[in-house]
């Protein structure tokens, strides 16, 4: 008998590992518990596709979305419209990562308990979006296919961010002809995240904070500028005749013969690397959001590709969140702070689930070079745009026209508000409008009256 | 103030939450009384006194002693041996002593080696041996002498003392209010269409419980832990079946009962040992003629044969099998020690788990295998041949994957569940959102939404227990199986044979196997499988079988007075005084 009892004790492992892995799972239930219940799908937390707990509102207390049974939007039409691309339709055709991100904290959902106690209202979200801002911007973009962006580059809010074109997710185009519709092209892209634009001029700030660290004489120099001339045996051309121009002077005429002489003696390396720390190749993430990643890549270029590249076009392409950020660490000193779209999440009863904490980008320049490309952006306003659309605001900025192949080129506006009372940066995109500042400035000027209508409370 | 009042108002909504009031307090409850009943039966059949019993003794011709503590005994040289004698003429194993019910002994040679005289005469085989007969051990002479009546008191005094006493009557009132509150939840959390079945299956399977208990008493049995386990695992399962498939109900209930009455004879024909090895043939043959009847007349269903259709019913005969299998694999230490002959054994279990792989039923198929590795392991104990016979299977098994699309399939969404949610992946990751739906305390029987899911109450019956009944309880039904396989190991040293021990081993790891299959399959630890959880799970013919196999630890229970399918042991002094 000892023999055969003796053996038993296989059984005696194989218990063991069963109370081990059982174990396990308990561990692993307590630590993905949260990720199983809200994954898309599960039974208790979605209805049809959407989460059925929670509800967002904007930075105003105004409600954006309540989840439900069925997903309810914004009573105002324009609202709809202009958070669509933050909130995603009720189909999943524009695809929102955001909802699901927070799907947990919506819930309000603990592993000891289950779902048995979740309330069937669920928790609410803040988010740092003014709609009214974001109705603006839409308004302003007025059908045009483009996107806006406001941000607080001091504490990383984002108050308005807009993707035109869009559509109304309670009157929901034909989705089976909807491709062929050139209205709606691109409209399922949130353009503000996920697309990639020609910079064209904007992209100078880069080349102009190069030129100020690493050409120690650069504001005593003299260009000339006769609206072309070759480098590395091919043309570059310049929109006007300048004649003799400085640096300065360069930045506000935007010269394209000035950054092509400068992007060349600048030469590849040290280009490269200022587009590097301006984070042009790089994607920066917030509530559950990656933006897509620009490029700048002069490793088979030539000098006539390295001074395009230096005036904005070549390959060159950046995204509008990603170089909304980059404008803001110019206003704030080198660096600033990273995007995020949502406050807070908190229960019905105002007990705080979540909350956000700034965090701070990597810096892009020294605090010397910001404050010089600062003046020289305010230059840029005064003398060239006017502040006929911002009269009380201290706005320095620059504009750009990027070319895109075919059709009108897209006109571009980044820049920020120099007042520690309003800190923000911002980003126009208008495609295919032509010259870049007629339009953006007026959209720019009414967005961000609008965002310090909201920060005033 | 109000800061105090806010707060115990939301510690309040947290543990109330949305439920009925009355949900709301059982789910409390659940966990509580399922742990309380866990923890008793617990206690009892793993905490009981080991105590050594004596049978007799082996007297040297010096004068000294040897205890002979077991019914099967073998002798030899090493450590190994339950009687050890250290001489050089004797061999590593040289003898086996065999004690019966009726009080006489055998002694038998160990592989046709010889070695032994009896009075004289050289023995070959097993020989009748009475107290004083001269045996002689290669030169070693021995005699048998019969304990006294001061040793057998003692024995007999330590073997009624149990160490802790945990009366099952109590245990059985927790059940039963266990169960009244488990039909209460269903009567809310159920369309009231089923409410007439679920009043009555329930009552019927808690007067049952009692009838069998009081049976028992009447027997002079005490030993009711395994059943009261048993019945809560089968209770547990008809709540889910209540809430996803309530029309199975009496069904079930009656599997249930002819399930207890198979697990009755069973036990029974387990008493007397020659009964039991008489029956074994007969049962034994019964597995490969049913196991072929499926491959002939059965139905497929779900890409596996496994089903026979007489008319309206439908059985599984190979949940029915097992129990044949556990009894082809059981023997005596005699015959294992005379003949030690595993070839025929590893025919027989190569021709059922074949038979089953033609069918497509590859998880009773590892069930079987697993089992096969067990016994052949008990009764051989060579890690060698084992090795071999688990490398040539896992080929075939390599290859029956990578053949049987089904199989593959499966295989490649182990570990990856959840990068197909919504097809190849969709029961287990619906399975684990429900988990985690369910917390610890769980939403109410009924108030589930995995019964929506194909097989809720069967591949993936973890799930729906930890959703509707919280994670404490579904942890809790997987402790009590493995709490009767720790009970069976616990008992297999006291066992009167080695024929009770390997099948108690055995039919335990059918059980634990199956179920780990069953659960680490929901949880995506293990392939998916879909074997079935003991009890648990909806079928009738795997309720039947698990009832069956059940028995097979009644009698490796050799606890004084405790198992209605255990004999208490005459003593040696009554009839064969020296």
């Amino acid at each position: 008998m000892k023999r055969i009892s003796s053996r038993t004790v296989f059984m005696t492992i194989l218990s063991m590992i069963v109370v081990l892995g059982i174990a396990a799972f308990v561990v692993q239930y307590f630590i993905k518990a949260n990720d199983w219940v809200t994954f898309p799908g599960s039974p208790h937390v979605y209805s049809g596709g959407n989460i059925s707990t929670g509800s967002v509102r904007d930075r105003d207390g105004v409600m954006v979305l309540t989840n439900g049974e069925r997903r309810q939007y914004a009573d105002n039409e324009l609202i709809r419209k202009a958070t669509m691309h933050l909130l995603g339709d009720r189909y999943g055709y524009i695809e929102a990562p955001l909802i699901n991100t927070y799907a947990d904290k919506l819930l309000d959902y603990n592993p000891i308990t289950g779902v048995y106690t979740t309330s069937e209202t669920g928790n609410i979200l803040n988010l740092t979006l003014s709609a009214d801002a974001c109705v603006t911007a839409l308004q302003g973009l007025n059908g045009r296919k483009g996107t806006v962006g406001v941000y607080n580059y001091r504490t990383g809010e984002i108050l308005c961010m807009v993707s035109s074109g869009t559509y109304d997710p309670d009157d929901m185009p034909d989705m089976d002809t909807i491709e062929s519709d050139s209205y709606y092209e691109g409209v399922f892209l949130n353009r503000f995240t996920r697309s990639t634009y020609v910079p064209g001029s904007i992209f100078k700030l880069v080349t102009a904070a190069a030129a100020i660290d690493n050409i120690p004489d650069v504001f005593d120099r003299s260009f000339y500028c006769e609206q072309e001339t070759i480098i590395g045996g091919e043309y570059i051309t310049c929109e006007q005749y300048h004649g003799s121009i400085s640096f300065g002077t360069g930045l506000v005429k935007s010269c394209n013969i000035v950054f092509g002489e400068l992007a060349v003696e600048l030469g590849p390396e040290i280009l490269t690397r200022y587009a590097e720390a301006a984070g042009i190749n790089s994607a920066v993430s917030f509530d559950g959001t990656t933006v897509a990643e620009g490029n700048f890549d002069l490793s088979n270029a030539g000098d006539n590709d390295v001074a395009w590249a230096g005036i904005g076009q070549y390959t060159n392409l950046i995204n509008p969140c990603q170089f909304m950020t980059f404008v803001g660490s110019i206003a704030a000193g080198g660096q600033a702070a990273a995007p995020y779209v949502v406050d807070s999440v908190e229960s019905a009863d105002g007990m705080k689930v979540y909350e956000a904490q700034r965090q701070m980008m990597d810096r892009t320049m020294s605090e010397s070079t910001a404050s010089a490309l600062t003046e020289m952006m305010r230059n840029d306003v005064v003398q060239n745009y006017g502040t006929y659309d911002f009269p009380d605001v201290y706005v320095c900025a620059k504009s750009g026209t990027a070319e895109v192949g075919e059709g009108e080129p897209n006109a571009m506006f980044a820049g920020f508000v120099q007042d520690e009372s309003y800190p923000l940066a911002f980003i126009v995109i208008v495609e295919n409008a032509g010259s870049g500042s007629a339009v953006c400035t007026s959209i720019a000027g009414d967005v961000l009256y609008a965002c310090m209508e909201s920060m005033d409370g | 103030m109000q800061d105090f009042f806010d707060l115990v108002g939301r510690v309040l909504i947290h543990v109330v939450g949305w439920g009925s009031p009355v949900t709301t307090v059982l789910r409390y409850l659940f966990p509580l009384l399922a742990i309380a009943i866990l923890v008793r039966c617990g206690i009892s059949l793993l905490g009981f006194r080991k105590e050594p019993e004596v049978w007799g003794h082996i007297a040297f011709e010096d004068g000294s002693r040897l205890p002979v503590t077991h019914w099967e005994n073998t002798i030899g040289r090493t450590r190994r041996n339950d009687i050890q004698m250290n001489f050089e003429n004797i061999y590593k194993q040289h003898a086996v002593l065999t004690r019966y019910d009726d009080g006489s002994w055998t002694i038998g040679d160990v592989g046709g080696r010889g070695g032994i005289a009896v009075n004289g005469d050289t023995i070959t085989g097993l020989t009748e041996i009475g107290y004083g007969d001269l045996i002689d051990l290669n030169g070693l002479e021995v005699t048998l002498v019969p304990i006294t009546d001061e040793e057998a008191e003692y024995v007999e005094s330590c073997r009624t003392d149990p160490k802790y006493i945990v009366s099952p009557a109590m245990t059985l009132i927790l059940m039963t209010i266990f169960q009244a509150f488990t039909a209460i939840q269903l009567l809310i959390g159920c369309d009231s269409a089923y409410w007439k079945s679920i009043c009555f299956c329930f009552p019927v399977v808690t007067g049952f419980m009692w009838l069998l208990f009081f049976f028992n008493k009447a027997m002079r049995r005490s030993g009711f832990e395994v059943e009261t386990i048993a019945f809560f695992l089968c209770t547990m399962g008809l709540a889910v079946i209540a809430s996803v498939e309530p029309d199975e109900l009496l069904k079930t209930v009656i599997s249930m009962v002819i399930g207890v009455i198979l697990f009755m004879v069973i036990g029974f024909c387990m008493r007397e040992l020659d009964t039991a090895k008489k029956l074994r043939y007969i049962a034994a043959a019964a597995g490969p003629v049913m196991l072929l009847a499926v491959l002939a007349f059965g139905t497929t269903v779900y890409g596996a044969k496994c089903w026979i259709y007489i008319g309206n019913y439908s059985i599984q005969p190979s949940e029915l099998a097992k129990i044949s299998f556990v009894f082809a694999g059981a023997s005596t230490l005699d015959r294992l020690m005379t003949k030690r002959n595993l070839f025929l054994f590893i025919v027989y279990s190569g021709i059922c788990c074949i038979l089953l792989a033609l069918c497509n039923d590859f998880g009773s198929a590892a069930v079987f295998f697993m089992a096969f590795l067990v016994i052949a392991y008990l009764r051989s104990g060579d890690f060698a041949t084992l090795s071999l016979i688990c490398a040539g299977t896992g080929f075939a098994g390599f290859m029956a994957v990578k053949l049987r699309p089904h199989v593959t399939a499966r295989f490649a969404t182990w570990r990856h569940v959840w990068e197909d949610p919504s097809d190849s992946g969709f029961q287990q990751t619906q399975a684990l959102m429900c988990i985690a739906a369910g917390g610890l305390f769980g939403l109410g029987a009924g108030n589930g939404q995995l019964k929506y899911i194909f097989a809720a109450d069967s591949d993936i019956v973890f799930a729906t227990v930890c959703e509707e009944w919280g994670l404490i309880i579904g942890v809790v039904c997987v402790l009590c199986i493995v709490c009767i396989a720790l009970f069976a190991v616990r008992s297999a040293s006291l066992c009167r044979s080695s024929f009770y021990a390997i099948s108690a081993c055995a039919d335990m790891t059918i059980l634990i196997f199956q179920m780990t299959l069953n659960v680490f399959g929901t949880i995506d630890f293990l392939p998916f499988t879909g074997v079935t959880f003991p009890f648990l799970s909806n079928g009738g013919s795997s309720m039947m079988g698990t009832w069956g196999l059940l028995a097979f630890v009644k009698a490796a229970d050799t606890r004084q007075n405790a198992s209605f399918a255990t004999t208490v042991p005459t003593h040696a002094k009554k009839r064969y005084a020296a």
